[in-house]
């Protein structure tokens, strides 16, 4: 069966009632699941996983791979409208996205993020259908030294990511790389950090630290700057949707957010985080308004809201063509498969042609309601910001709290919220940018253990890791980046005292 | 009335009324918790999941899958260990709990004192799994391959300590090899770099290798257990190949904190034992690779303690030790 013959075959599968009603109450939650802070993607798939007992296979599949995706699409509603960031991949969506509710702009933003969703999920279904087999195996080259390399770029990229100054970046990256070494080092499982808490030993939650630096410190913020003061966040209802020079700023950041998100989704690991923070720091580079980043650009919400849901849809390849979860909530989903006695593993494509192709129209299908249920949620979500300031600050409060403790029922996260929160708002006041050291925060178990597996791999010896074509390059780029800057000043001076030197002799 | 008395009476009022709720009404009146260990999606979460659901019918209430992953299994277990011993929370512990009880340094709950075995619910084998770039057919010819390879070949594991992790520094042992033990976090990363050719070799699950192994990603050298699988007719056991001390399975069960009440144990687990003896269920965890048991609570209660005692010595063996 050829692609356009599966889509076909798929769509048929896709669009029987069942599976209509599977795929809409799959997005439905995803959405609600992606817009409250805190509970993820992963728990609602869990809960809900005994109810799908009695659908099919394919359409219990349908069903929690809307939950997936569909939390990609409310992950960005929070973080625009009150700076707290629903899910880690909507992290970066604070920096412009909260700035242009600021401004007026929230429904622009929030429609931006929506579309580019849509067209990210787009392109993320149409890899899948005429590249899964391909993209698959490729993927299977990434082992820990290319990992490795992949963090050493994106460190290089995180302490570009922002306007502020390079000591200040390095500053963040170092105490994220740190906080980041709590826990259980990942080779031999020695405690660091722990004080003998057991709790603290599978390392700090990650979600309940985004709540906080963000959330909790832009109540702390808002307290301070008085309460009384004029709103800032007055919308009129007219202003909802894009203007026509925002709608053409945004195009080219959606569809390179769109691809790439979806190449990083292949990669084993949670990647889309990567995806994000890097599409930020690629718009901001080819922008011509680099200085309106982190002051309500609006590429700059275009851009990683694509990157983010594609990185959701190309995880799907890995899962559907190989039958390997790279990432905990494709492990989720292939549980779910072996609940239904589905073979899974590479031969799901030709043994279970319903599954694949069902679920990759599904995907399709569940765009356009998002989509639809999602333009139309705008209105009601920025009318909240009507709301007076005293109420907002309580229902962002109860939202951070709740939410925090909805992740594993614990209250460690809660203290980790009120001192992130502490920490968010001193950050802040001394112009630092927390953003960075929540990406740092993120990044640095991925780096310390694919470090270390790597050194394992080559018994030690570095030098292999630089004999493997991906890593070597990706080391040999993060070398030139660094290196470039201090050519280029070289060169400069060269050619100021070139002209002199030529005086000189004539 | 006082204040103290106040306190008094309502006391005694609560404990008559659960006095009479143990009487009148029968365990168990609201949905039961089993808490999984570790992340969705592993061999553990299945199990659970496949046996809750036929308990849940068994005993007309909901059976909620709870995942507490971390720590090796030891943050969920800790957290049953300090619930109410009422039958409502249960814990899926695994055989990685056996090798915890030595493993860790230190650790604030005890699997042989503080809970109760309920009922084995299955066990798996594992598999000894090769990377096809690695030209051995047999536990045997591995070794010769490993000796040839300047021993620079590695195995993946779950995770330090796991059964996988301990089985194979049991065969360096028993070989005279030193292959690298390397890490993971969890048997699909690792799953994952054994196919791309990262590691060579792993000790696995038999059910989360099974489907890449028919598909013939990875090459089946030898399996533990008795007996060889009937969906894999042409691996030998280990004992075939000559390796018989290599005989390690891991096991899933459920257990209750020790002060569960006895009726309440003895319900759980004949429930969860015809739970695992329906057909249905059967036919679900052989799909899975898996070998059903169900057995009471008393069988599965003296396993555990040959179990702890047998992962010991090869813990102490391996060097490994956890703070």
């Amino acid at each position: 069966m050829n692609a356009f013959e599966g889509l076909a075959f798929g769509f048929s599968i896709a669009l029987q009632w069942q599976n209509l009603l599977a795929c809409f109450t799959g997005v439905l939650i995803g959405t609600v699941v992606g817009v409250l802070p805190g509970i993820g993607p992963i728990g609602a798939m869990a809960l809900l996983l005994p109810v799908t007992y009695s659908m099919t296979p394919a359409g219990a599949l349908i069903m929690l791979a809307g939950i997936y995706y569909g939390s990609m699409y409310g992950g960005s509603t929070t973080s625009i409208l009150l700076k707290v960031p629903g899910e880690v991949s909507s992290v970066i969506t604070v920096l412009d996205g909260y700035e242009m509710a600021r401004r007026g702009r929230a429904g622009a933003a929030l429609f931006v993020a929506a579309v580019g969703s849509f067209a990210a999920g787009s392109i993320g279904i149409l890899g899948l259908a005429f590249l899964a087999p391909v993209l698959a195996a490729s993927a299977l080259r990434f082992g820990p030294p290319e990992f490795f390399a992949l963090c050493i770029l994106g460190l290089l990229v995180l302490s570009r990511l922002t306007g502020s100054s390079l000591v200040r970046a390095a500053v963040m990256v170092a105490l994220g790389l740190g906080l980041s070494t709590v826990g259980m080092e990942p080779m031999s499982g020695v405690a660091r950090f722990t004080f003998g808490s057991l709790e603290l030993s599978q390392g700090l939650e990650l979600v309940p630290i985004a709540i906080g630096l963000f959330g909790v410190a832009e109540l702390l913020s808002s307290a301070h700057d008085k309460l009384t003061a004029e709103r800032p966040l007055k919308v009129r209802f007219k202003e909802l949707l894009p203007t026509r020079s925002e709608w053409k700023r945004s195009q080219g950041p959606i569809v390179r957010g769109s691809i790439m998100g979806f190449l990083f989704g292949l990669i084993p690991g949670p990647t889309a985080i990567i995806a994000t923070f890097s599409s930020y720091a690629l718009e901001r580079k080819l922008s011509k308004h680099p200085e309106e980043f982190g002051h309500g650009a609006i590429e700059g919400v275009a851009g990683p809201e694509s990157a983010n849901n594609g990185a959701a849809q190309g995880a799907f390849i890995p899962l559907l063509a190989l039958g390997i979860p790279f990432a905990p909530a494709s492990a989720m989903l292939l549980t779910a498969l072996l609940i239904h006695g589905a073979k899974t593993g590479p031969m799901l494509m030709v043994e279970s042609p319903e599954i694949f192709w069902g679920v990759t129209s599904s995907m399709y299908v569940g765009n356009v309601m998002l989509l639809l249920l999602n333009l139309p949620l705008i209105g009601v979500f920025v009318a909240l910001l009507r709301l007076p300031m005293y109420l907002i600050s309580s229902l962002v409060a109860l939202l951070c709290v709740v939410g925090t403790y909805a992740i594993s029922n614990s209250l460690l996260d809660l203290w980790v919220l009120l001192l992130s929160g502490v920490a968010g708002y001193v950050l802040r006041q001394l112009k630092f940018e927390p953003v960075i050291l929540l990406m740092a925060l993120a990044l640095g178990p991925i780096l310390e253990r694919s470090f270390l597996q790597s050194l394992y791999l080559t018994q030690g010896d570095l030098a292999d890791i630089m004999t493997r074509p991906i890593a070597g390059t990706m080391l040999v780029i993060a070398a030139a980046v660094l290196i470039y800057p201090l050519l280029q000043g070289l060169v400069m001076r060269w050619r100021a005292a070139k002209p002199l030197a030529d005086l000189k002799k004539s | 009335m006082s204040h103290k008395n106040l306190v008094l009476v309502s006391l005694l009022a609560f404990g008559m009324c659960s006095i009479a709720e143990a009487q009148t009404t029968e365990f168990p009146v609201r949905p039961i918790r089993i808490v999984v260990p570790f992340a969705a999606g592993g061999a553990t979460d299945v199990i659970a999941r496949v046996v809750g659901q036929k308990v849940s019918e068994l005993l007309g209430q909901p059976v909620l899958i709870d995942n507490k992953a971390g720590a090796n299994g030891n943050i969920g277990a800790l957290q049953v260990a300090r619930s109410v011993p009422d039958g409502y929370t249960i814990l899926m512990a695994t055989s990685s709990h056996a090798i915890n009880a030595t493993l860790y340094r230190k650790l604030d709950y005890q699997l042989t004192t503080d809970f109760v075995g309920l009922s084995n619910l299955a066990s798996v084998p594992l598999l000894l799994v090769v990377n096809n770039a690695v030209t051995a057919k047999t536990p045997t010819e591995l070794v010769t391959y490993v000796k040839a390879n300047g021993d620079k070949v590695n195995f993946g594991s779950g995770g330090t300590g796991t059964a996988a992790h301990l089985a194979g520094e049991q065969f360096n042992t028993l070989a005279g090899v030193r292959m690298m033990h390397v890490a993971y976090k969890g048997g699909a990363p690792a799953q994952t770099d054994l196919i791309g050719g990262q590691i060579q070799v792993m000790f696995a699950n038999l059910p989360e290798v099974l489907t890449q192994v028919q598909a013939g990603r990875l090459r089946p050298l030898a399996v533990t257990g008795g007996t060889r699988r009937a969906n894999l007719p042409s691996v030998p056991t280990f004992a075939e190949a000559g390796f018989a001390q290599v005989d390690a399975k891991s096991w899933f069960g459920l257990f209750a904190p020790a002060a569960t009440p006895a009726p309440v144990i003895a319900k759980l687990s004949s429930a969860i034992a015809k739970a695992v003896a329906d057909s249905a269920v059967q036919a679900r965890l052989n799909e899975l690779g898996a070998d059903p048991i169900g057995n009471q609570s008393e069988t599965f209660q003296k396993f555990v303690v040959q179990e702890v005692e047998r992962w010991g010595v090869l813990v102490q063996r391996s060097g490994a030790t956890v703070d």
